[in-house]
């Protein structure tokens, strides 16, 4: 089986920080990490090759640094990689990011499966994956909680939905967005560092797979950002005040207001 | 890099754009600035920038843009049931459609599409879009892509929305690719800019430490997926609409669909939605009936702290913090509950915190949204008195 | 105000008679005081009772230094507050802490640059623009237990893993302001005030003249918190890290920050016999095993060691329960394990040392390819979290044990000896666990040869074996010029050992040195001196 695992660099923490006196943002010398969510499409692809022989190759779309991050993946049983890597890519949002991931995929050639983290920690979009799959005209199953059944041509896979659980079937080749529980990755030893200096690592440019220039980067890119702003975080405590009984009545209905309806959800989900 | 570019005849190199990268993409190379390839065109030195030194590179516009016009829906479906939070988008679409003065459609699909279309109808909808199609009742991607693919084509919308839900995440970005158009995920604000009747679609970035607000300029239909809950649900009024049925997608389905299990709510509080967290304060272990009383009135499970569990009054399933459980509910009832540090890690992750102490100093106070001090168990019993007696309906947080 | 400082020690407060050493004492009133006033306040009010009080923090030690027995309970956990910071000459950064501040959440507000700056000074907040600015920073100390206070940590010295590299809290702690038992404070910063050989004096912030007579004992060449820091010509300020408490309140707290290098790793090897992860630790120090075999350099800044037992408990709880489901698969044939860190500027200089790393594990016997490697964050707290798994697994199964015979409580010793003797204490404790059919875990920080032995009783029977064992212990490690507490105090289990360690007239003069700051003997009472010993 040969499987494709779309690997995205993310920054190691979320945190914001703002410089006390001219409260712009602080730019953190910390590394990149490989997303997390990413590393469970890896893990399953690495076990789907141990269980049924072929190959699994980690594909990226960024900077050359991200050459790091490829190596860690193929010191966990990933036997290769393709690095994206072009300034004409930057600024890309999903749609140019998607298109240029499908370049990289028909660069490879023949595939049976894509695996995908079901989203990026620091977009939290989960759209690479469906576009991905539009793209390259092959069915997809997002938040995939276990491959049930693995055999050549078809996957039998779990699905967490908004009701329950989905069993499908899907014929391959095929893409897959897979949920954090389906799951526990490996660690790296010594010996998958060691053998990660050593594998195949192909770095390639907009040229090298034929990008259309005004389908990639900035330019590929139907949507901008024209502000971001540190939201207001409102963590003030309201004291209900007055009798045991005006107390649980003002509860009583923040309790209904909670359970009802989720404004809060919105930005902390 | 590509996209950003510095005008190096205007900037005169003070600094501000680098300080505010958080990219660090950006240097002052010979007192100028300059962009490294480490930019992901987030935007925000466009705004540092006093000079507008630095612009934004774009890309094609799209041909007869302004032949799109109007709201089209998707109105999710499951077992003949609408999802809740299609009619948030119809009330949302009713206030574009103010700024926009133009038709609200949504397209559902299903056999089940024609008994919903009046309800769609009710909350706003001009027309309706149905497919009662046997395939589609419980749809699968890349047949629902056909079907929204179609209503877009026939009704030319300038606006797309999908409910965030499992399938719209699914579905939203699919129909996105094939039309070669933007996708807003998970947005938590919709406006119109009138003067460019642009939507402006604001979403949480970064963890929701940063907010972005996005814009999709010259490609359409702008799409935007949206969370449930995050908008209100308006009221049905009495009026008329047209119903229109649309063909059947002709493509192959690559997947099948094997079972589908609603599932049942699972009964541990790891993954419950409500908890009723009971400490020391709730006084002795017959007490802890009210709270079960009031997790299940809300749909949830109760939990118990480190000393209740150490004195044998709580199971350890039941523990709350660093040795126990790690929990991250929509709501979180602490009574009685001092909390102490390994406690408060192990709820960190509750959205809204309710803290019931007599104690008005006690740590558990610091994190929380809504304080009452007063014995909690006078206060549950008061609780399960004001509260109605079913089940919250729904409980669909 | 004042009045209602001091509540009665009522059953919602019953938690406060007990620590994660899982002994319970008992008391008569409780307070939380928020600031050093507030202790001023308590100690005078109480002074006049000659009421006993118990000082503590957040609860973790393992030696019940904080259970009272009787009296007053003074709960620091509410003085949680970051007071200021300071940058030196050399630019290193400070931070002045109250005790209850959490490690925790400390490393949390380090990490994220992120502190309440309210009712800070102009040059506080001059520093502190200059600290989130300037490359991230850390506080080196780690004990496992995070939730740690720091005024905990400073009255046992405590260190953890990196210790090996960094040191324990003690050279971090550059200034303490301390409230004596009477209500009066003193302030010390290091650098400021030292003792002429083993004679010191202070001058109270009221202006009181201490003389201080320090105990003439040598102290163990090895990681230690075993009793009053004493040396010639030692700086005073010693005397208040690792004295458990005894001999003032700890109000205040300066410590010192690092800078974080860049590169972090972790790397834990597995081996199949105990013996091959003892050569792999003689190896990884930098010993030579084998004639004309090179030293390795490999700079590692902790090396913790788990045993077959440690591991075979992790395994069962991973089964057993859900909490600890996250942990990895531990293969049956790993029968022991070391968690190496290697922290470094440049990481092809750290890959380096991490493929030196896997030629001494196959030189110790070893398979390169049965190691976990983090280079991650999230990795690497995946490892902290297995580390911290075995004493939470461990606390379990005594708490379950408790429940069926209520006379047995932890039993886990915190002994070190010197570099020379590693093969041996190890051979011992086996040897003894054997002979006496105890089930136990060992773990802890072999690269200071300092061991947590924990003994698992069965029942009451099996819990005296074990002190006994510990004893014996105690009296060998002495023995060998090693440490009867190296990192967690000496608390109230623990004053025995150190009478067997430092010998009755040690202990007296010991006692001299806490009546010149405590007269009445007040303060923690029953921490480092034994029942017997206090009776006199």
């Amino acid at each position: 089986m040969k499987i494709i695992v779309c690997i995205k660099q993310v920054p190691s923490t979320n945190e914001v920080k703002l410089d006390p006196e001219t409260k712009t943002i602080i730019r953190d010398g910390r590394q990149s990490v490989i997303n997390p969510f990413d590393t469970y499409a890896m893990e399953e692809a690495v076990r789907l090759k141990e269980k049924l022989g072929g190959t699994v190759c980690a594909l990226s779309m960024g900077i050359p640094a991200v050459e790091r991050l490829l190596r860690e993946a193929m010191s966990r049983g990933v036997d290769s990689a393709l690095l994206l890597s072009d300034r004409a890519f930057a600024g890309a949002d999903t749609l140019a990011t998607a298109y240029t991931l499908s370049l990289g995929v028909r660069h490879l050639g023949d595939f049976d499966l894509i695996l995908c983290g079901r989203m990026a920690i620091d977009g939290d979009t989960a759209q690479i994956g469906p576009e991905l799959a539009e793209d390259l005209g092959i069915p997809q199953v997002t938040n995939v909680t276990a491959i049930l059944e693995a055999r050549k041509g078809e996957l039998l896979c779990a699905k967490a939905t908004d009701q329950g659980t989905q069993q499908v079937r899907v014929k391959l080749p095929a893409l897959l967005t897979v949920a954090k529980d389906i799951n526990m990755p490996r660690m790296a030893s010594i010996r998958g560092v060691k053998q990660s200096l050593q594998a195949p690592l192909e770095v390639l440019s907009a040229a090298d797979v034929q990008a259309d220039p005004q389908r990639i980067g900035l330019k590929g890119s139907p949507t901008q950002v024209v502000r971001t702003f540190t939201p207001e975080k409102t963590v003030e405590c309201v004291w209900l005040e007055g009798d045991t009984a005006q107390q649980a009545g003002q509860l009583a209905k923040v309790l209904l207001e909670k359970t009802q309806r989720g404004e809060d959800a919105a930005w902390q989900a | 890099m590509a996209g950003m570019t510095v005008d190096k005849d205007k900037c005169v190199g003070c600094g501000l754009c680098a300080s505010t990268c958080p990219q660090n993409a950006i240097s002052l190379a010979g007192g100028k600035a300059a962009i490294s390839e480490e930019c992901v065109a987030c935007g925000l030195c466009l705004d540092a920038c006093r000079l507008g030194a630095i612009r934004r590179e774009s890309g094609q516009r799209q041909q007869g843009l302004e032949q799109y016009r109007g709201i089209l829906v998707f109105a999710e479906q499951h077992q003949g049931h609408l999802e809740d939070v299609t009619l948030e988008l119809l009330c949302k679409a009713k206030e574009l459609q103010r700024d926009l003065d133009c038709k609200i459609c949504a397209v559902v699909p299903g056999r089940q599409g024609s008994h919903l279309a009046q309800t769609l109808i009710g909350h706003g909808a001009d027309t309706v879009y149905v497919c009662p199609a046997e395939e589609l009742d419980e749809p699968l991607e890349q047949q629902a892509a056909d079907l929204v693919e179609q209503a877009i084509r026939r009704f030319q919308p300038e606006i797309v929305l999908f409910g965030a839900t499992e399938l719209g995440r699914s579905l939203a970005p699919r129909v996105a690719a094939r039309l070669h158009t933007g996708l807003t995920a998970d947005c938590t604000v919709l406006e119109i800019d009138r003067e460019k009747r642009l939507l402006q679609q604001t979403r949480p970035a970064f963890g929701g430490n940063l907010m972005a607000t996005i814009v999709c300029p010259d490609h359409r239909p702008q799409m935007a997926t949206v969370r449930p809950g995050v908008f209100a649900k308006g009221e049905p009024e009495a009026r008329q609409g047209e119903v229109e049925a649309l063909p059947a997608p002709a493509c192959q389905p690559a997947i099948q669909l094997v079972a589908n299990q609603i599932a049942q709510r699972s009964a541990g509080i790891a993954d419950a939605p409500v908890i009723v967290a009971v400490g020391k304060g709730i006084g002795s272990q017959k007490n802890i009936q009210y709270a079960q009383q009031l997790a299940d009135r809300l749909g949830g499970q109760v939990g118990a702290s480190r000393p209740l569990v150490d004195a044998g009054w709580a199971q350890y399933s039941m523990q709350v913090g660093q040795t126990g459980h790690t929990v991250a509910p929509k709501l979180y009832i602490a009574c009685g509950i001092s909390g102490a540090i390994q406690h408060l890690a192990g709820m960190a992750g509750a959205q809204t915190v309710v803290a019931i102490n007599t104690d008005p100093d006690a740590p558990i106070f610091r994190v929380a949204h809504y304080a009452v001090v007063g014995d909690c168990v006078e206060v549950l019993k008061q609780l399960l008195a004001q509260l109605p007696e079913a089940p919250v309906p729904g409980g669909n947080i | 105000m004042e009045q209602n400082l001091i509540r009665p020690m009522t059953a919602e407060y019953e938690e406060y008679l007990r620590d994660e050493s899982r002994s319970v004492g008992h008391g008569e009133s409780i307070s939380f005081p928020k600031s050093t006033q507030q202790i001023q306040a308590v100690l005078k009010q109480l002074q006049a009772s000659g009421t006993p009080v118990t000082l503590q923090g957040s609860r973790t030690g393992l030696t019940a230094a904080a259970v009272p027995d009787g009296g007053h309970v003074m709960n620091l956990s509410r003085m949680d507050r970051v007071l200021g910071c300071r940058q030196d000459d050399q630019g290193a950064f400070y931070l002045t802490v109250q005790p209850g501040v959490l490690l925790a959440e400390l490393r949390k507000k380090i990490r994220n640059k992120n502190f309440d700056t309210t009712g800070w000074d102009e040059a506080s907040l001059r520093a502190y623009t200059a600290f989130c600015r300037a490359p991230e920073q850390f506080f080196t100390p780690d004990p496992t237990e995070t939730s740690a206070s720091l005024g905990g940590m400073v009255n046992c010295n405590a260190s953890g893993a990196r210790s090996l590299y960094y040191g324990s809290v003690r050279p971090y702690v550059s200034r303490l302001k301390m409230v004596l038992a009477d209500g009066d404070t003193l302030t010390i910063r290091r650098g400021e005030h030292f003792a002429k050989e083993r004679q010191g004096a202070l001058r109270t912030d009221s202006g009181r003249l201490i003389q201080i007579p320090l105990p003439t004992y040598q102290m163990p060449h090895t990681k230690n918190a075993s009793g009053y820091y004493a040396a010639d010509d030692m700086d005073l300020i010693d005397l208040f890290i690792g004295a458990d408490g005894t001999l003032g309140v700890t109000a205040e707290i300066e410590i010192r920050l690092v800078p974080l290098p860049p590169i972090v790793w972790g790397v834990t090897a597995f081996f199949d016999r105990e013996e091959k992860a003892l050569r792999y630790v003689r190896l990884i120090r930098g010993e030579v095993l084998e004639e004309g075999q090179q030293p390795f350099v490999l700079r590692p800044v902790s090396a913790e060691f788990f045993n077959g037992d440690a591991l075979e408990i992790l395994r069962r709880q991973k089964r057993e329960n859900s909490a600890f489901a996250q942990i990895h698969d531990i293969p049956a044939r790993y029968q022991a394990a070391i968690y190496v860190e290697l922290h470094g500027e440049q990481e092809e200089e750290v890959l380096a040392r991490l493929l030196e790393l896997g030629r001494a594990i196959t030189m110790a016997g070893g398979d390169e390819g049965d190691t976990w490697v983090a280079r991650d964050q999230s990795d690497l707290d995946r490892l902290m979290f297995f580390r911290h798994a075995i004493p939470e697994c461990v606390n379990m199964l005594i708490d379950k044990r408790k429940q069926k015979d209520k006379t047995i409580t932890k039993l886990g010793t915190d002994m070190a000896v010197p570099d020379s003797q590693l093969e041996e204490v190890m051979a011992l404790y086996n040897r003894m666990l054997q002979e006496q059919g105890l089930e136990s875990a060992i773990w802890g920080h072999i690269g200071n040869n300092h061991l947590h032995v924990n003994i698992l009783p069965n029942d009451g029977e099996e819990y005296k074996k074990g002190q006994q064992l510990y004893r014996q212990w105690a009296a060998y490690v002495t023995e060998k010029g090693g440490a009867v507490s190296a990192e967690h105090g000496v608390g109230k289990l623990k004053a025995g050992f150190l009478l067997v360690m430092y010998g009755p007239e040690h202990i007296r003069q010991m006692r001299r040195l806490k009546l010149a700051f405590d007269p009445e003997c007040r303060l923690n009472r029953g921490n480092l001196f034994a029942a017997e010993e206090e009776a006199k």
